[in-house]
């Protein structure tokens, strides 16, 4: 069962690095460099003008390291099909979920002891603590952090009350209450508390888990969750296809559509009309775009450097729109309506046209307002109507057709 | 005439390995059923004639024909894998034939592919629907697909939205709504078009008996009004009931085909009921 997580840890750390390359690409890292920097510099300038004996440094160290805490989930690495497969296995589970955890660890305690290295200059100006003091407050923290890796393995376990014991309201008091007592009291405290807690669930979950089902269900899910939040912060930065778009109602946006006759021509304008404004994938990326072609073009100033902004954020939306034509592909009824390709194509023409009207009007309401110059404001919207024209009449038409016959 | 049966099949087995397109002379009950189609000669609303076809080059339906008639119910019989979901994946126009030609009414999709996608209505195995419209929608989207009188369109839709008990849920998303449940949306949105030929694919898995019998009523009352319907199905004891023909493909052939009364004609010695005789059938590759 250890070689069975081995293996899958091998795998997941593959995809991640795959993922991590293109996350880290140059152009972030240079930033990231320089937000650091800032960062850090920020900090020595506070360090500098802060006193020793002011009430809130405490406060503060207590919000950081309790939030600190809750980093580092445990991964387990499970996967749906687990139950199905793994489930006569399920006394063996145990060494995989200990391997688990104790993969887990690694990141998580890194995560802590990196917070208490960066916090503890601060401790000692601010609280005057001596390098003994911070080191078993650190000591603290990494035995704190363990215990709640411990209590999570042990909620992949079916026990009556144990629901509560994992929660995340449990986790916060409890550390609260020891960081607290480590912060006011003295330092020593919280170790003998967080090593007297540790200690307790290991305890109590080495004597319950022989005799006890796992969640396989609850345990899948926050495998998932755990997941799906590690792919939506590479979709910022790549695409990932484990994220699909979410479908939300949004009955306050209806009143759009009252102006689509239900036509037999318009049927796809019908639909993707609909789908565009409910679902978030193409939708936000047309909002996003235009949101922040909005803020640049409000602090651009010049001559030719709007008209180029603005033009440059209506080829990007209209570009990124065209593969929204193809999302209904797999839906059979596409194919099987009795409606002429020749109508779905004009609805999307249509859409497109609409969408880069109204983006294309923002900009362009922004360059006026940004500039305030008759010269600019004519050449910006000359070029805008053109540029929409060709976008939405000439090229997605000319695209989809020839990426259509790429396909047969 | 005098050949025993368990000869015969094994006959039939064997030809079937070595060679796809010599037929076998001699198969009394396989050809007395194709015969006697032949000799009816009525109109044909679908008519699938030497087809070859699959996803790729390499054929799955090795040259196949069979028809329906007007105000007809086919059963389109067959193991998993034997082209059932091809052939019908070929009739609804998703996939085209390498060779032979499919025709609704006489017209083919390459003729009027408008003409001809709008005298049929299908329901997939499984539901598919549009994640971002809601029920009214789907209905309205059907509407507007096939270019039907909105009146009484939705007139049908909402006696059959209260056959199936939908009727209160047709503000609802499809991610709310259970496998059943659209299986049932499925049929809604198919038997409001009024099309000339339903197609469907195994239609009862996953519907509940209340909405099993209130289907096959459906059916019957559609069929009176001179409707086809080509279904494919695995529940047998149900096709045998209600269907009027079959069509039994195995191994991307039409093993044979015609009424029940036919088929145990043909296959004297398998069985009375279409369970034995598909039973029966199978054996054939298997021995």
């Amino acid at each position: 069962m250890t070689d069975l997580f081995k293996d899958r840890l091998q795998r997941h750390l593959r995809e991640m690095a795959k993922y991590l390359r293109l996350v880290f690409n140059d152009f972030f890292v240079f930033a990231l460099l320089f937000f650091l920097g800032g960062l850090g510099l920020g900090y020595s300038n506070i360090l500098k003008s802060l006193k020793t004996g002011l009430w809130w440094s405490p406060v503060v160290a207590l919000i950081v390291l309790v939030i600190v805490a809750q980093i580092g989930r445990f991964a387990t690495l499970i996967e749906d099909a687990d139950r199905v497969f793994l489930l006569p296995k399920e006394r063996a589970m145990h060494a995989y979920f200990v391997a688990a955890r104790r993969y887990s660890q690694f990141l998580a305690q890194c995560t802590q002891v990196i917070t208490l290295f960066i916090l503890a200059p601060f401790l000692s100006v601010a609280l005057h603590w001596t390098v003994g003091k911070i080191l078993i407050l650190a000591v603290a923290q990494v035995v704190l952090k363990d215990s709640f890796l411990r209590l999570d393995l042990a909620s992949a376990y079916q026990v009556t009350g144990q629901r509560r014991m994992n929660q995340w309201g449990f986790k916060w008091l409890l550390a609260i209450v020891i960081l607290a007592s480590g912060l006011w009291l003295t330092p020593y405290l919280a170790l003998v508390l967080a090593v007297v807690v540790d200690a307790a669930v290991a305890l109590w979950t080495q004597q319950h888990w022989q005799k006890q089902q796992i969640r396989w269900r609850e345990q899948i899910k926050i495998e998932d969750n755990r997941m799906l939040g590690i792919y939506r912060f590479f979709n910022l930065f790549t695409e990932v296809p484990m994220v699909s778009g979410t479908i939300k109602r949004r009955r306050y946006l209806d009143w759009l559509f009252t102006c689509i006759k239900p036509k037999h021509s318009q049927t796809y304008l019908y639909l993707f009309s609909r789908g565009m404004v409910r679902g978030t994938d193409f939708s936000g990326l047309v909002v996003r775009l235009t949101v922040i072609g909005m803020l640049l073009l409000y602090f651009v100033r010049g001559q030719w450097l709007p008209v180029f902004l603005a033009a440059l954020f209506i080829y990007l939306i209209g570009f990124q729109l065209l593969p929204f034509f193809q999302q209904y592909d797999d839906v059979v009824f596409t194919h099987v309506y009795p409606v002429l390709p020749e109508f779905r194509l004009k609805s999307f023409v249509k859409l497109v046209t609409l969408i880069l009207s109204v983006a294309a009007l923002l900009l362009w309401i922004v360059v006026v307002i940004a500039n305030f110059q008759l010269e600019t404001a004519g050449l910006t919207l000359i070029v805008e109507v053109v540029e929409v024209w060709y976008l939405a009449r000439i090229y997605t038409p000319q695209r989809l057709a020839r990426a259509d016959k790429n396909k047969a | 005439m005098n050949f025993s049966l368990g000869l015969d099949l094994k006959e039939l087995g064997k030809t079937t390995q070595v060679n796809n397109i010599q037929q076998p002379k001699g198969h009394v009950w396989y050809n007395r059923a194709v015969n006697s189609k032949e000799m009816k000669g009525c109109i044909m609303a679908l008519e699938v004639s030497h087809v070859v076809g699959g996803y790729s080059q390499i054929p799955v339906l090795k040259d196949i024909s069979f028809d329906v008639k007007d105000g007809e119910l086919v059963g389109l019989i067959g193991l998993n894998g034997a082209g059932k979901s091809t052939t019908i994946n070929h009739v609804i126009g998703l996939l085209t034939p390498h060779k032979g030609k499919i025709s609704i009414n006489g017209v083919t999709i390459d003729q009027d592919s408008q003409a001809y996608k709008q005298q049929i209505a299908y329901i997939p195995e499984t539901p598919v629907l549009y994640q971002e419209l809601t029920l009214r929608e789907h209905l309205e989207m059907t509407i507007m697909a096939y270019d039907l009188d909105a009146d009484k369109a939705w007139e049908t839709a909402h006696e059959l939205l209260k056959t199936f008990r939908l009727a209160n849920k047709l503000d609802w998303f499809p991610a709310n709504f259970s496998k059943g449940m659209k299986q049932k949306v499925m049929i809604v949105c198919a038997f409001m078009t009024q099309a000339k030929l339903y197609i469907i694919d195994e239609p009862f898995l996953g519907l509940d008996p209340l909405a099993v019998n209130d289907l096959l009523n459906l059916i019957e009352a559609r069929k009176k009004t001179g409707a086809s319907i080509l279904m494919s199905t695995h529940v047998l004891d149900t096709a045998q009931r209600y269907c009027d023909r079959f069509v039994l493909l195995h191994d991307g052939q039409v093993k044979t085909e015609g009424t029940l009364s036919e088929l145990q004609a043909a296959l004297p010695e398998a069985g009375e009921s279409l369970n034995d005789i598909y039973l029966s059938m199978t054996k054939v590759d298997r021995a």
